[in-house]
């Protein structure tokens, strides 16, 4: 399910069975040659693997729109608004509330979160049209869904 | 020179005419097919969908195979090329039946003989439903209707699959 009109009306006839939200936690910059291009690619990468996770486990998890927010040297302001977020969400219903980011700096407050951290290695800078990048994606996207899956067993 | 003026056209007056005229024109050209695409989604009927080969009728076997092939959706506004999965089999009939692997009850993808305990059978990882070989929902299960089956044709030898429709 996306936050779209028409998800959503699914949803409210289906809520017992969507009890997983998924956030990505997205940072951007302009400033700095390299991180302005690196965000950017993430940002694209990180898409691509919540879009594909959404078509795969419609039925029961829930893509959030992203939380974006600047790339600065400390996360503090944001976890606690981060944690209202995830407190909002378990208190509607959703057991599991997964929170996907590259961003390494959010390991810092993995114990502080009220949501699951997910972190994902980043990728390098590459065409995402080219085969074997694909290729790559798509196989950490599987690797993204046995981790739900898992997730849902415990 | 002042009554001469106003009867003749100046020459700033000509080129303010010919330019407009002509802005004009090449506006319109370029707005024409804006608006031409931004309304045709509407005047479209939904016509029938296309028909994309997805493999060969010697390769069908009786188990189920999953072929991946490209259609070109229109999705409201956005024409787009969309990915689309099919479980291609023959049936205990010899018929050939490609089914969509879209879980009737909430759109998880069903995956075939991944459950040690059914290998037989069509697997929803979403809420545990489960559909046998040709598709039917396993009573008891969430869902409540069949896969979706695509339409067939079959020419010279090759399979080419349309749009999944409900049973």
């Amino acid at each position: 399910m996306k936050w779209m009109y028409q998800d959503v009306q699914a949803f409210q006839n289906a809520k017992e069975y969507i009890d997983t939200a998924v956030i990505p936690l997205v940072p951007y910059t302009f400033k700095g040659e390299v991180d302005i291009k690196k965000f950017a690619f993430q940002s694209e990468v990180m898409n691509i693997f919540m879009s594909q996770i959404e078509k795969q486990l419609k039925g029961r998890v829930f893509l959030l729109p992203s939380y974006y927010y600047i790339k600065t040297d400390s996360l503090e302001p944001h976890y606690q608004q981060l944690n209202e977020t995830v407190d909002h969400l378990h208190n509607h219903q959703f057991k599991h509330v997964l929170l996907f980011s590259f961003d390494k700096q959010w390991r810092k407050f993995m114990k502080d979160l009220h949501g699951e951290l997910v972190w994902l290695p980043a990728m390098k800078e590459q065409d995402l049209n080219q085969v074997e990048t694909q290729q790559v994606i798509q196989s950490h996207i599987g690797d993204i869904e046995d981790l739900i899956k898992e997730q849902w067993k415990s | 020179m002042s009554e001469k003026k106003n009867n003749q056209v100046s020459r700033r007056t000509f080129l303010n005419y010919t330019l407009t005229g002509v802005g004009g024109f090449m506006g319109a050209a370029m707005v024409a097919p804006m608006v031409g695409m931004a309304v045709d989604p509407l005047l479209q009927a939904d016509g029938e969908g296309d028909f994309v080969y997805v493999m060969d009728e010697d390769e069908i076997t009786e188990e189920p195979q999953r072929k991946t092939f490209t259609i070109d959706q229109e999705d409201g506004w956005y024409e787009s090329q969309a990915e689309r999965v099919a479980w291609i089999f023959r049936d205990g009939n010899g018929d050939i039946l490609a089914l969509s692997p879209i879980c009737t009850h909430l759109g998880c993808i069903v995956d075939w003989g991944v459950q040690d305990d059914h290998p037989d059978q069509f697997y929803c990882p979403c809420h545990d439903g489960r559909y046998d070989k040709d598709g039917v929902n396993i009573p008891g299960t969430p869902p409540t209707e069949p896969l979706h089956v695509y339409e067939q044709r079959v020419d010279d030898g090759r399979l080419y699959l349309g749009r999944a429709n409900p049973r």
